[in-house]
């Protein structure tokens, strides 16, 4: 419509179109990367682990003044003890599991000459319970067999003869597919050494680091036939279903009744793997409701500063309505000014903000851990950013389009 | 004239109840954010030993060949070879290899479970070079360091635990079934961030509560609880762990000038250089020294989600004042027939200026109210985004009170210069020409 | 052209009704020229209005160019006062934020005409009042009769069949007053029909009829005024 005429107007309102458009651009640049920073971490932390979540339960144990030979003595005896619980599955003893936040990890090479990995992997001790135990699932190959199964000190670490890796590991070191059956090299800087003949491969099995720094490794994990004799260790317990909540109170009690000198801590010792999950992703769920809360609120603040000038203008001018009125002009003619007004400021200030928020996106990527912003975000944002322009400006310009024809007579 | 003017300002804010609403409420929003925000950057920015922290150096050594290296920067911690090797040349006026063990305290009384502390094995200077206070006795000492002898300090709350109290210096407790004696007993003692550990506790953990020898635990094959890198596997048992090119251990000096600062600094490419003549290192040598707070800034203790929120809520709160600058704007050229009345009447521009800048001021501070108790909540609500070792550092104290007001205010004046400036240009004629 | 009978306008508020026009009858002729005066509150601004369909009325019938307009919507309204309709007000009423030549191509946008019929038909106006030079001023930048010049521009521009004009030399000297009078006389020469509401007697002896409005009653000063109005209330009653 009458955008010219529009534009005239503006022009003699410079201070507060500036003063809306400049909102309306900061709002875009803030909201998208926040959109952005949301969506990363929720596609983080809806990552699934491979275990099966809701009927596992960790338990972190340390043995008291237990030589390597009484540790792993008594790590059998507790496990015995578990397994013979009622509502329990099967549970075993491992140096770490998936969103644990601590564990092992190490290179691994197809060619024992080459001295780079082709990418880091995590350890995870275990028997031939630990696949039924963490609830994984094996897709090709067999388990460990108990034959297999191998103590091993705290401060050793020997290439194992069999391992179990995961379907995303295989792939990345076998891309063809043929991973069961080959030998895989668990090493770090050093050549040589001895190969680990792939038993088998499941399904899926996060590393315990849910860090971004983790984020190239994911899902590369090893599972080797070896418990250590160390003093500390998680058990891993799966639940019968429906027992996991009675498991939580009933291990740590059958435990310290099998053996009290143990120590396991009374913070984060008995954790749920929904406890697990809830804490690994604490930070990545927080930074995403905060942004939420930020986008929601600057929006509104947005709108409602919008609907202020914009009612402040309609009140400013209401006799200039009532002559345009008078001069012919339906109320829909002005209304569509109103809008049409908004939508050109709007223009100007999402055209800024979209540059904006790409500048403030780079400059993100270049000091913090972040990747680049995709397009789609600044398109939903603008979008966005002009349809709630037109819908805090309506209730004003509506109340405009009100103003009666007379008022052109009334004097000032 | 102030109290005038600050009259008319509380009119003319309600006479406009909506707009002010919606300024207060802008001003509140962006200042709460920042705030609350801003309360965890500090807390997690702090300098833990101001006093001090230009005097006491991290140390790095390049025992791993250049490829690597991240950004050809040594790795965080030392081998124990090094760490040994540094204690031995005592270069430093203080000086301390350290590092975490997870040793268990076991009760004189049966009827306890054996429990855990954050325990720190470390050197008798350790103490001294960290300006720690004690309640009772002192540090071991550097024989007792030289023999390996089984003594410890105590925390206050670990020595509250176990002896109620009381001074328990000479007094043994039994760590894995060892008995150390006790040496002294510290004072309350927790720097955040813990810029001791911080390759470990990435600046945040539970209180240290118990220490002991760092020789001693070495003998007694504690493991570490912290982190254990290694470039290459380090082969079987306990002495091939200690002689493996993997680090684990942290080291600090203290270097109370400038002078002595660049002296051990030279020692420590010399003693680079020696390693590369014995055919250890096969590379230049590469090596840092790095006070607390460089140390911190290497060690990026200030959580990335906690510099985006400030930079975020920053933003957040610049937006919220282009609003207000907007919305004040409206407010004051609406009053333009009035400010052309008072004009005519002899009001000079100062007067306008002096007239809306106070009535912005009690904006700011209106909104400055609503902004503290928002970041009353905020802080409260901290936990639920950040790490809760970070969160409970995050605290609403007088300072920050102060701050949040002083901000909302000043932001707001701030804000009110332009539409005043406008307000001021109104002539004393102008509302009789324009309509 | 313009024709009221038994026309009435109430302003209610919860306590009162007030009149402003009781039993209005008026008949304006194709081309007269026509003064409204009266004193201050006695109706002929809202006679004015309701002539120029800016308000309502509450009674009565009114019959503008053939068409009886009470039943009219809004919108038809709006065509209305946009296609016959020319006003000249007395606070001259541009809008400040356009300059000259857009004030006077408001109207002829809202009839949605072409743009170069448009650009014809505003210098043709302004050349008309005298002031094709200064289509790029701001009404501020102009004085009093300059902007009532550009205001009657505006409403000939879209070739209106009746111009109102609301005490149009209300806010000039005399000089300036004598200048938009001699243009009023000349659009009313070419053939416009003009309703002009005044208190000045000189400017109203300048009409070709004037009628005299009181307490929201005509009064025709040419014929017997007190009897005809009696007359029409009782004949209303």
């Amino acid at each position: 419509m009458q955008i010219k005429p529009i534009l005239a107007a503006l022009k003699r309102h410079k201070a507060g179109t500036v003063l809306i458009a400049l909102q309306i651009a900061l709002t875009l640049a803030i909201v998208c990367n926040a959109l952005f920073i949301i969506q990363q971490r929720v596609s983080k932390l809806v990552r699934p682990t491979g275990v099966a979540e809701s009927e596992v339960l960790t338990v972190q144990n340390s043995w008291v003044g237990a030589d390597d030979a009484t540790a792993a003595s008594r790590t059998k005896t507790d496990l015995l003890a578990l397994r013979g619980m009622p509502g329990v599955r099967d549970a075993s003893f491992s140096n770490s599991y998936p969103l644990r936040g601590g564990g092992m990890s190490l290179g691994v090479k197809t060619d024992p000459d080459v001295k780079k990995p082709i990418t880091g992997a995590t350890i995870y001790y275990s028997d031939d319970h630990s696949i039924d135990a963490l609830g994984a699932k094996l897709i090709a190959g067999r388990n460990f067999l108990p034959q297999e199964i191998r103590w091993v000190g705290s401060n050793e670490f020997d290439a194992p003869a069999q391992v179990i890796i995961s379907k995303a590991l295989a792939h990345k070191v076998y891309p063809d597919g043929s991973a069961l059956g080959k030998p895989i090299y668990l090493a770090l800087g050093e050549t040589g050494g001895k190969p680990s003949t792939v038993v088998g491969i499941v399904e899926r099995l996060q590393v315990p680091w849910s860090g971004n720094w983790a984020s190239n490794f994911v899902e590369y994990s090893v599972l080797v036939p070896y418990q250590s004799t160390g003093a500390f260790g998680s058990y891993i317990i799966r639940a019968k279903p429906g027992q996991l909540d009675a498991l939580t109170k009933a291990v740590p009690a059958l435990l310290f009744k099998t053996n009290r000198m143990r120590v396991i801590p009374a913070e984060r010792g008995v954790r749920t793997f929904a406890q697990v999950r809830d804490e690994a992703y604490k930070s990545d769920r927080g930074m995403a409701i905060l942004m939420g809360v930020v986008c929601a609120v600057l929006l509104a603040i947005t709108a409602a500063g919008i609907v202020g000038l914009t009612s402040f203008w309609v009140g400013q001018r209401r006799k200039q309505i009532g002559v345009r009125r008078a001069l012919g002009a339906t109320k829909h003619d002005i209304l569509s000014y109103f809008l049409t007004e908004n939508l050109l400021i709007g223009a100007g200030g999402v055209i800024v903000g979209a540059a904006l928020a790409i500048g403030m996106n780079l400059w993100l990527v270049s000091h913090f851990e972040m990747e680049r912003l995709s397009l789609l975000y600044v398109v939903v944002g603008v979008v966005a950013l002009l349809l709630l322009g037109q819908g805090a400006v309506l209730a004003p310009a509506m109340k405009a389009s009100r103003v009666p024809p007379v008022e052109a007579t009334r004097s000032v | 004239m102030f109290a005038y003017y600050f009259q008319l300002g509380l009119r003319s804010l309600r006479r406009n109840p909506l707009l002010t609403a919606l300024m207060v409420m802008a001003i509140g929003f962006g200042v709460a954010a920042s705030m609350i925000t801003y309360s965890v950057f500090r807390a997690t920015a702090n300098n833990p030993i101001p006093q001090k922290s230009d005097q006491l150096y991290a140390v790095q050594i390049a025992n791993w060949k250049p490829e690597d290296l991240d950004k050809s920067e040594p790795p965080d911690a030392l081998t124990y070879t090094d760490a040994v090797a540094l204690m031995q040349a005592h270069r430093a006026r203080r000086q301390t290899a350290l590092y975490p063990v997870g040793p268990s305290v076991v009760p004189a009384d049966a009827s306890q479970l054996p429990f855990r502390e954050t325990t720190y094995a470390w050197y008798g200077d350790a103490f001294a070079m960290f300006d720690i206070p004690f309640l009772y006795g002192g540090a071991w000492s550097a024989a007792e360091d030289g023999a390996h002898a089984p003594v410890a300090v105590l925390g206050k709350a670990l020595n509250d635990k176990l002896f109620n109290g009381a001074n328990s210096v000479g007094k043994t407790i039994n760590l894995d079934g060892h008995d150390y004696r006790v040496t002294g007993v510290i004072d309350t003692w927790n720097p955040q961030p813990m810029f001791f550990d911080a390759s470990n506790t990435q600046g945040f953990g539970d209180p240290a509560e118990l220490f002991i020898p760092f020789t001693r635990a070495i003998d007694q094959q504690m493991g570490g609880a912290g982190n254990f890198n290694c470039s290459a596997t380090p082969g079987s048992g306990w002495e091939a762990r200690l002689r493996s090119e993997c680090i684990w251990i942290a080291f600090w000096a203290e270097l109370p000038s400038a002078a002595e600062a660049a002296g051990y600094k030279r020692f420590l490419r010399g003693y680079a250089a020696e390693q590369q003549h014995a055919g250890r290192f096969n590379w230049a040598p590469n090596v840092r020294l790095r006070n607390v707070t460089q140390w911190l800034d290497f060690e990026k203790v200030v959580p990335p989600e906690s510099k985006i929120s400030l930079l975020v809520s920053l933003g957040f709160l610049l937006i919220c004042l282009v609003n207000t600058i907007g919305l004040l704007l409206a407010k004051f050229m609406r009053r333009a027939p009035e400010i052309g009345v008072r004009r005519a009447l002899g009001a000079s521009r100062k007067t306008i200026y002096a007239q809306f800048l106070v009535e912005a001021g009690a904006v700011g501070l209106a909104g400055g109210v609503l902004g503290l108790l928002l970041t009353g909540l905020g802080v409260l609500g901290v936990g639920l985004v950040f790490d809760p070792q970070i969160a409970r550092l995050a605290t609403l104290d007088f300072s920050l009170m102060g701050l949040t007001l002083l901000v909302a205010t000043l932001a707001t004046v701030l804000a009110a210069f332009y539409p005043t400036w406008r307000a001021a240009q109104v002539q004393p004629a102008w509302q009789l020409k324009s309509n | 052209m313009l024709k009221m009978t038994h026309l009435s306008k109430v302003y209610r508020t919860e306590v009162v009704e007030t009149y402003a026009l009781r039993d209005f009858n008026i008949d304006v002729k194709e081309g007269e020229f026509v003064a409204v005066t009266g004193p201050s509150g006695s109706g002929k601004t809202t006679f004015l209005t309701i002539a120029g369909l800016l308000e309502t009325f509450t009674g009565g019938h009114y019959h503008l160019d053939g068409i009886e307009v009470s039943q009219l919507n809004d919108n038809a309204r709006s065509k209305i006062r946009n296609e016959k309709i020319g006003f000249i007000f007395q606070a001259f009423n541009l809008i400040p934020d356009l300059n000259v030549y857009d004030n006077v191509e408001v109207p002829l946008r809202y009839r949605g005409m072409k743009g170069a019929e448009r650009k014809q038909r505003i210098m043709d106006a302004l050349e008309r009042v005298g002031l094709a030079s200064r289509a790029k001023h701001y009404p501020a930048e102009l004085s009093g009769g300059q902007q009532q010049r550009v205001a009657i521009a505006r409403a000939l521009a879209g070739s209106p069949r009746l111009l109102l004009a609301d005490e149009p030399t209300g806010n000039l000297d005399t000089q300036m007053a004598r200048g938009v009078m001699e243009l009023l006389e000349e659009i009313h020469r070419e053939g416009a029909t003009i309703v002009m509401v005044t208190h000045d007697p000189e400017l109203a002896s300048r009409a070709q009829r004037n009628v005299h409005i009181i307490d929201g009653q005509v009064v025709d000063l040419s014929e017997e005024p007190r009897f005809h109005a009696h007359n029409a209330r009782v004949a209303d009653a």
